[in-house]
């Protein structure tokens, strides 16, 4: 058990994984058109170290941008949806349509409105944190259970107080659901966006490594997108253990 | 499989109790965090009995019917005999007919699924098993509701549906969990009436768990009483009420004497479960 | 009767809805006279998906193909993955690092691997189609798997079930509603990552009309596109909503 819970630490995973990937390569001598060494990998990422640091960052912000805006917007439609029943019958089931609709065809538009600004790829990533957050802050609104609205109510709880006190934290686990998956697609949307034109970035050097055939590249690349990542979602990981700790019944 | 154990019944020997437990013990984690849950409980339950076992709430009465179903290990101190022989760990699985304190209704099943799951896992065809238990539907007052999920009744009919399910899985002893632990006052005390209606019909050993003297006394051929934990037992009390019994029996003066005496010993341990936990830090 | 009618009047406010929207992007644009090249008239767009269906047909087809191809095969390995690290816990200890680390990368990352190893054609995009799902699959389906209590599955073990019974009787069905989760969350996941595989290297799919649109300025083309891709991955949710409704008949 105990064995069990060290194993799903992400920190050991990581060193698992790392482990494994140094001692299999030589012994199954995989051909590095598949996986290259390690060490060829972490020097590759060290020659272009420079290039590497500067497109994380970009990449973070584009994230990191869309996905607040696009989870302010969610919770904010999420919020309408729940407040108002005509709202919500006439424009919910047109926002679980569009959720369907393959976003990342938007970018090729998004760069057309906004050319090859930062903004045209925060937008891309806003518009897809968007449809998750709203659906679950409308679907975490409506879990709140209808006798302890009625409790509220005989204490002459406001709208406000009632939503303050009840409604919000009843939907956070929730929102905070909708968030993670918010911020892969976000970092996506950023990754994607990069391609239809820009200069800095994980994605222009994905883009980059793929015309030139550097799979040590490809491989750097993929463990930066796999840390950013990463560091995104442990961050909401923290936020929720901070404003979710009770467990939802 | 049933059968069998009709056979192994059969060779019960006269005077012979149908299970014994001799010192059992259960102590939960190690060092200063250990937990003694049951502590040297000795009882011997007789075919036919109905044993009704009564205990303020924490002191292992769940944990001691747990062993009994084979689904927890007893400590290495003691033993659990079954007409004389005593049972290995697990050996009880599949061989005691348990109801647990939460009705567990599986929300995928219908009802009539639910009454006849522990014959499906036994390995009975569905026809046969459905077939079974449509017969008792009219009997535990479901019929009409073979059809229903679980959400869509009382908690008095889930109760019944678990009972039910208890029921089908024909083993010569019945472990019973708090089964009206959750209801009102008015549907319990009809369930109760009930019960001993299908048990007179049935003649099976009982063991009943409660953590309400009427209602001990009501069922019982037996109230045992199990102090606070630790749990051990504090006395056994032999209730020689004539049976059939109805409502009327719980005003007759024996009725008040076995109570007023249970009710002593009962409040005494439920007071020390109380002072040890509000004098916790 | 009633079900049709009540089906009506929840379909009466969404038409309205959008109807109201359509009118106002096409009245709006004409009114302020925003260039196609910005935001097409949603007839204009219309008139050209119809216009060339045969062409949008195809390469929808194409795509659709790659999306529920890796769909497929992805979510069958998630859940025989599921099920053996249920039955055999060794085996999760030593599979989970592996399939977290994994799982942490976004799917998109692998493109370029995926098609370098498998080609531009239909493969590549099966392959990474099948890797956006597998995991979410897997997760999904073995947290559900581990919903039900200690009590429960002590309920089936006292009527001498056998760890298969057990999986068969309570994990697998309490595990349903997770599953679920996890197919639709692979599905969308599935469905841009084809769709982001056949923009970097492909012969054929929405993906490459896109793409190619795009280097020309062919807006109309472009939304054009959009539009045929919605309308499929729209189809292909509304088969796993009813999936949904298969699975997880009770409640
Ligand atoms: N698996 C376990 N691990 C540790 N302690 C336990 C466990 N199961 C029960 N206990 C403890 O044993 C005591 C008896 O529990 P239980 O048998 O459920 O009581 P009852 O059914 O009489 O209310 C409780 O104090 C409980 O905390
Ligand atoms: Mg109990």
């Amino acid at each position: 058990m105990s064995l069990q819970s060290a194993v799903r630490s992400p920190y050991a995973a990581v060193l698992i994984v790392a482990a494994l990937w140094l001692v299999c390569v030589p012994l199954f001598s995989i051909p590095p058109r598949y996986l290259p060494p390690l060490p060829a990998v972490i020097a590759d990422g060290v020659s272009v170290w420079p290039d590497l640091a500067a497109g994380f960052w970009r990449t973070l912000v584009e994230t990191v941008l869309g996905f607040l805006a696009g989870s302010l917007l969610g919770i904010t439609f999420g919020i309408a949806f729940a407040a108002s029943k005509t709202l919500e019958r006439a424009f919910f089931p047109i926002f679980v349509a569009l959720q369907t609709v393959p976003v990342i065809a938007f970018g090729a538009i998004v760069v057309i409105w906004f050319g090859n600004t930062i903004l045209a790829k925060v937008v891309i990533a806003l518009y897809l944190a968007f449809f998750p957050v709203a659906v679950n802050t409308l679907r975490g609104l409506e879990q709140a259970d209808p006798q302890r609205i009625a409790l509220m109510k005989s204490f002459g709880a406001s709208r406000l107080t009632l939503f303050r006190k009840l409604l919000l934290p009843t939907a956070a686990p929730n929102i905070l659901i909708g968030m993670k998956l918010a911020v892969a697609l976000s970092l996506a949307g950023a990754v994607v966006g990069e391609w239809f034109g820009d200069t800095v970035g994980l994605g222009v050097m994905l883009l980059q490594a793929l015309y030139f055939e550097l799979i040590p590249r490809v491989w750097v690349l993929i463990i930066a997108c796999g840390a950013l990542g990463t560091l995104l979602y442990g961050a909401l990981a923290l936020l929720e253990r901070r404003f979710v700790w009770w467990r939802p019944d | 499989m049933a059968d069998l154990a009709q056979a192994q019944a059969g060779a019960t020997m006269p005077g012979q109790p149908y299970m014994e437990l001799v010192n059992v013990w259960k102590r939960f984690g190690e060092g200063d965090k250990q937990t003694v849950a049951v502590r040297n409980v000795d009882l011997a339950i007789q075919p036919g009995e109905f044993v009704t076992l009564i205990g303020p709430s924490g002191c292992g009465k769940s944990t001691l019917f747990n062993m009994i179903a084979g689904l927890l290990p007893s400590d290495s101190d003691g033993s659990i005999l079954v007409k004389g022989k005593a049972q290995q760990d697990g050996a009880l699985l599949g061989k005691v007919s348990f109801m647990p304190q939460r009705d567990l209704l599986f929300p995928w099943r219908t009802v009539l699924d639910n009454a006849t799951l522990a014959l499906e896992v036994e390995g009975m065809p569905k026809r046969l098993a459905r077939q079974k238990a449509e017969a008792l539907f009219p009997e535990f007052g479901l019929k009409g509701f073979e059809q229903h999920y679980p959400h869509q009744l009382s908690g008095g009919m889930r109760q019944r549906v678990a009972l039910m399910r208890t029921f089908l899985f024909e083993r010569d002893l019945i472990l019973l969990d708090e089964p009206f632990g959750a209801l009102d006052a008015l549907t319990r005390s009809m369930m109760q009436r009930w019960l001993l209606d299908i048990w007179e019909k049935h003649r099976r050993t009982v063991l009943f768990i409660t953590h309400d003297i009427d209602e001990a006394i009501f069922l019982g051929d037996k109230v045992v009483v199990m102090t606070a934990r630790p749990g051990t037992i504090k006395c056994q009390e032999t209730i020689t009420l004539p049976r059939p019994r109805d409502v009327s029996v719980v005003t007759t003066p024996e009725f008040m004497e076995v109570k007023k005496k249970l009710l002593a010993v009962v409040e005494e341990e439920s007071l020390k479960t109380f002072a040890s936990a509000t004098m916790r830090p | 009767m009633a079900s049709g009618l009540n089906a009506l009047r929840s379909a009466l406010p969404v038409a309205a809805a959008l109807l109201a929207l359509l009118l106002l992007w096409q009245f709006g644009t004409t009114a302020l006279d925003v260039p196609a090249y910005i935001l097409p008239k949603p007839a204009e767009i219309l008139a050209t998906a119809l216009g060339r269906i045969g062409f949008f047909g195809g390469e929808l087809y194409v795509t659709l193909v790659e999306a529920v191809g890796g769909f497929l095969i992805g979510s069958v390995l998630g859940i025989l993955l599921a099920v053996a690290m249920i039955l055999l816990p060794v085996l999760e200890v030593m599979l989970m690092p592996l399939a977290m680390v994994i799982n942490a990368v976004p799917s998109i990352a692998f493109v370029p691997l995926v098609l370098l190893w498998f080609g531009l054609g239909m493969s590549s995009k099966i392959a990474i189609g099948a890797l956006a799902v597998v995991f979410v699959v897997l997760l999904n389906l073995l947290s559900g798997l581990k919903r039900p209590e200690a009590e429960s599955i002590n309920l089936l073990r006292s009527f001498g079930a056998s760890r298969l019974g057990i999986l068969w009787r309570l994990q697998l069905p309490a595990g349903m509603p997770a599953l679920v989760t996890g197919l639709r969350v692979g599905l969308a996941r599935s469905t841009i990552a084809v769709i982001v595989a056949e923009m970097m290297g492909a012969y054929s799919g929405i993906g490459q009309v896109i793409y190619q649109a795009t280097a020309q300025v062919d807006s109309l083309t472009v939304w054009a596109a959009v539009f045929v891709a919605s309308l499929g991955s729209l189809a292909l949710y509304g088969v796993l909503v009813a999936l949904d409704r298969k699975l997880v008949w009770w409640r």
